[in-house]
C-alpha cells in the first residue's frame, strides 16, 4: 500500500496513544522514515503487520483496529494536503460514494501502481444507499466498513452500515442514514 | 438520427448543458444549472441569464451553423461556462461546462457531480490538484529525512564523543598501570616471579591499549603520536609504497640530503602528504615520466611568501628540511595554479580536490609551507618545507661543570616541569624520571605549573593535556611564552585538536611506553 496509509497511521498511533508509542512500534518491526514516504508502494504485508502492531497497542484485534483505521482514514485525508480534493469528491454522503471512482481515477494516474478499489452505487435513494466494494485484496472489510463510517461522520449523518452479500471480490454494503442535522 | 439521447442522459454527460430555441428562450437546462443557478428558468429568454460571449445574441441563429465554440457567463453570477453550440432545425444545444478554476477546489462551491463522467478536462485538473498535494507530502517527507539524518548524526556524534571519553579515561587508567608496571619491574623484577607477573600485566595493559585504540579510531578520534622523525629515513623505509604510488611507468629518482635532520610531525600524515604529492605528479604524466624526490637542509627564509614578512616560527628559526617533488609531466598554467591547494578543486575529472588541500593543511599544521612551481609543458615541482626539530642539549652528567649558572642546566641535571592530575601517574613518572637523573618538579594542576614556571628554568615541560582548570596546551602556551627554549612534551589518550598544538611540540600518546617517554626528552 502507499506511504500515506503508513503515515495516517502514524498519526493515529500518535494521537491515541502518544509519540513514544509509535516509536515503540518503529524499533518493533525495525521501520522508519523510509517506511513512510507518502508515494512510494509497499508490500500489502508490511502495512498489515503495521496495523497487527498497532492492534496491539490498542488492545484491539486486527479487524477492530482496521475498522477504526478505515474511519479515522477519512479524517485524516480530509485534514491534509489532499482536504481540498476531497471537498471536491462530494459535499454529501451519496455524491461522495458516486464519485469516488472517478477519484480514485485520478489517484491512480497521480500515483502508478495503485491498487485501487471500485464503487459502485447500486441503489441512491434519500437515506439509503446501496454499494458495491470490489477489490482484488482480501480482508479489507473491517477497513472498508470504517471508511464508510469515516463518510458519515465527515456528512454530519448518523445511521447503519450492514453487510448484505459478500462475493469473491465484491462486497455489498447496505448503508441506511439520516443527517444529524 | 444517428442518435437520440433524453435530457438526463445528456444531464449525465454534460450537467451544465442548455438548450435554447429559436426564439432564444432556454428549453432544457442540465443539473448543473439547477444547483448552481437556481434563478435560470425554464422559458427564459437567455440573455437575460447569460451573456454570450463571442455572439451578438440578437443574431444568434443567423451568425452561427452547425458546430461553433461559444462562451457564457451568468449575468448574476461570475459562473462561466463553454464548451459547443450545436445548431439543429428546433435550436441549439450549448454543451457547455462550468469553466474549472483552482478555488473551486478549495472553497467547495462545485464538485465532481457537476462534470460530466467522460470530462477530460475535469480529469487532467483533478491530477494536477492531486500531484501538488503529492508535492506538499514529498516536501513534508523530505524534511523529515532529513531532521532525522540529522537526529541520527547528532547520536552519532554524541556517542562518538562519549566514546571518545571513555577511551581517554581508559588510557589514563592504563597508562598509570603500564608506569607503575615498569617500576614494579625496576624494583622487584630480578625476582622471577614478579618479573613474569609485571610482564603479564604490561601485556595486558598493551592488549587494552590496542582496544582503546579500536574505540578511539571508531570515534573518529585522531591516535597519532608527534615526534621528531628522521625525514630521510622515513622516505627510504617508505619506498615499497611510494614506488607503487609512482606506478611503473614512471622513474622515481631519489636524492636524498637532509643529513639525518629530523622535523617534529605525526608519521602518518608526513606519509600522507608525500603521497599526495606523489599523486599529483604522477596524474600529471599520463603517458610515463620521471619524478625527482629529493631532501636537502635550508637555511634562511623558508616558504613562498617571498615578499612577505616572516610570519612562520620555521622562518624565524631559519632552518629547514627542503622536500622538492619534481615531474616532467604536463605542467600547469598560472590560473591552475592558483587554485591548486583550494579544497575540492582538481583539474582532473574523478579528482577530489582534497589531497593537495590536505597536505597544505599538514604543512601549515606543523610550521612548514608547500608550494608548486610549474612550466606548461615542462613539468611541475612542489616545495614542501618542515622546520628542523630543536635540538636539545644533552643530559649532563651528575657532576660534570655547570655551563651556565642560572640555566636549567646549572645544577648538572635536566630539570623538568612534570604536570599530571592523575596521582598514581605522577608518582609513577617522578619516580622514573628521577631514576633516570633528570630533576623533576611534579605539578598537580595546571596552575600550580605555572607558579613553577615562574620561580625556576626548565628544559622540558611533560605535561598531560586534559585536566581540571588550566589544561595541558594552555600551561604549554604559557610555559613557551615565559621560557621560548622550554621542550614541550604533551602527553594524553586524547589528541588535542591540532589548532591548540603548536609546530615543534611533541605529543605522546597514552597509554605510553617508559622507554618511548626517555626517548622523546633526551631525542
Amino acid at each position: 500500500m502507499y506511504g500515506m496509509i503508513h503515515r495516517a497511521m502514524r498519526q493515529m498511533v500518535q494521537e491515541e496513544l502518544g509519540e513514544e508509542a509509535w516509536l515503540a512500534l518503529e524499533q518493533k518491526l525495525d521501520i522508519g522514515p523510509t517506511e513512510l514516504l507518502t508515494g512510494m508502494v509497499y508490500d500489502d504485508a508490511l502495512t498489515l503487520e503495521i496495523v497487527a502492531e498497532a492492534a496491539a497497542r490498542f488492545n484491539l484485534s486486527v479487524d477492530q483496529t482496521l475498522e477504526a483505521f478505515g474511519q479515522y482514514w477519512v479524517r485524516f485525508a480530509g485534514q491534509g494536503s489532499l482536504s481540498s480534493i476531497m471537498k471536491f469528491t462530494g459535499q454529501n454522503l451519496a455524491s461522495f460514494i458516486t464519485n469516488l471512482d472517478r477519484l480514485h481515477l485520478a489517484v491512480g494516474s497521480a500515483m502508478p501502481g495503485a491498487r485501487l478499489p471500485t464503487f459502485s452505487t447500486l441503489e441512491n435513494a434519500p437515506g439509503h444507499l446501496v454499494v458495491e466494494y470490489r477489490s482484488d485484496r482480501v480482508g479489507m472489510e473491517p477497513f472498508v466498513k470504517g471508511l464508510l463510517q469515516g463518510l458519515m461522520d465527515r456528512f454530519d449523518a448518523c445511521g447503519e452500515i450492514a453487510v448484505v452479500h459478500r462475493g469473491e471480490k465484491t462486497i455489498l454494503f447496505d448503508i441506511r442514514y439520516q443527517d444529524k442535522g | 438520427m444517428l442518435l437520440s439521447f433524453s435530457e438526463k442522459q445528456i444531464g449525465a454527460l454534460l450537467p451544465a448543458f442548455l438548450h435554447i430555441d429559436k426564439q432564444l428562450n432556454i428549453s432544457a437546462m442540465g443539473p448543473g444549472i439547477l444547483r448552481h443557478l437556481p434563478h435560470v428558468r425554464m422559458g427564459m429568454p437567455c440573455a437575460e441569464a447569460f451573456d454570450i460571449v463571442n455572439y451578438d445574441t440578437a443574431q444568434f441563429f443567423q451568425e452561427g451553423a452547425n458546430v461553433q465554440p461559444v462562451s457564457l457567463i451568468a449575468r448574476d453570477s461570475d459562473v462561466h461556462l463553454s464548451g459547443a453550440a450545436i445548431f439543429h432545425d428546433a435550436g441549439c444545444l450549448l454543451a457547455v461546462r462550468f469553466a474549472i478554476t483552482e478555488d473551486m477546489f478549495a472553497d467547495s462551491s462545485m464538485d465532481l457531480s457537476d462534470f460530466g463522467h467522460a470530462d477530460p478536462v475535469i480529469l487532467s485538473t483533478m491530477l494536477i490538484v492531486l500531484q501538488r498535494a503529492m508535492l506538499e507530502e514529498s516536501q513534508a517527507n523530505a524534511i523529515e529525512l532529513a531532521h532525522e539524518r540529522q537526529r541520527s548524526a547528532d547520536l552519532l556524534e554524541r556517542t562518538s564523543r562519549v566514546a571518545g571519553y571513555m577511551a581517554h579515561d581508559f588510557n589514563n587508567l592504563l597508562s598509570v598501570i603500564r608506569l607503575n608496571t615498569d617500576r614494579l619491574s625496576r624494583q622487584f623484577g630480578k625476582d622471577e616471579k614478579i618479573g613474569k607477573l609485571a610482564e603479564i600485566i604490561q601485556e595486558m595493559a598493551a592488549r587494552g591499549s590496542e582496544i582503546t585504540q579500536s574505540l578511539m579510531t571508531l570515534s573518529l578520534q585522531r591516535t597519532d603520536t608527534r615526534q621528531p622523525l628522521a625525514v630521510d629515513q622515513v622516505i627510504q623505509d617508505n619506498m615499497g609504497v611510494l614506488d607503487s604510488v609512482v606506478g611503473s611507468n614512471i622513474t622515481l629518482k631519489l636524492n636524498l640530503d637532509a643529513d639525518g635532520r629530523k622535523s617534529v610531525v605525526s608519521y602518518s600524515d608526513f606519509l600522507n602528504a608525500l603521497i599526495n604529492l606523489l599523486l599529483n605528479a604522477r596524474e600529471a604524466m599520463p603517458m610515463g615520466g620521471q619524478i625527482a624526490l629529493s631532501t636537502s637542509i635550508g637555511v634562511g627564509r623558508s616558504n613562498s611568501h617571498a615578499d612577505g614578512d616572516a610570519d612562520t616560527d620555521m622562518a624565524a628559526s631559519g632552518s629547514y628540511i627542503a622536500i622538492q617533488i619534481a615531474d616532467t609531466g604536463i605542467g600547469m598554467s598560472d590560473a591552475l595554479l592558483a587554485r591548486a591547494f583550494e579544497p575540492q578543486f582538481s583539474s582532473k575529472p574523478n579528482g577530489t580536490g582534497l589531497g593537495l588541500a590536505s597536505v597544505r593543511n599538514f604543512a601549515a599544521e606543523m610550521g612548514g609551507d608547500v608550494w608548486l612551481e610549474s612550466v606548461e609543458g615542462m613539468g611541475t615541482t612542489a616545495y614542501l618545507h618542515l622546520p628542523v626539530a630543536r635540538t636539545v642539549a644533552p643530559l649532563v652528567a651528575a657532576g660534570s661543570s655547570p655551563p651556565n649558572a642560572g640555566t636549567p642546566n646549572a645544577l648538572g641535571k635536566q630539570r623538568i616541569l612534570l604536570v599530571e592530575d592523575e596521582p598514581y601517574a605522577l608518582e609513577a613518572l617522578v619516580e622514573m624520571l628521577e631514576a633516570e637523573g633528570y630533576a623533576v618538579t611534579a605539578c598537580t594542576s595546571g596552575e600550580e605549573a605555572l607558579l613553577a614556571l615562574g620561580q625556576n628554568a626548565y628544559d622540558v615541560l611533560l605535561t598531560d593535556v586534559l585536566m581540571p582548570g588550566q589544561n595541558g596546551t594552555e600551561v604549554a602556551r604559557d610555559a613557551c611564552i615565559v621560557q621560548p627554549s622550554i621542550k614541550v612534551i604533551l602527553m594524553s589518550g586524547y589528541v588535542p585538536d591540532s589548532a591548540a598544538l603548536q609546530p615543534g611540540w611533541l605529543f605522546l600518546h597514552k597509554p605510553m611506553e617508559s622507554a618511548k617517554l626517555l626517548q622523546l626528552i633526551s631525542g
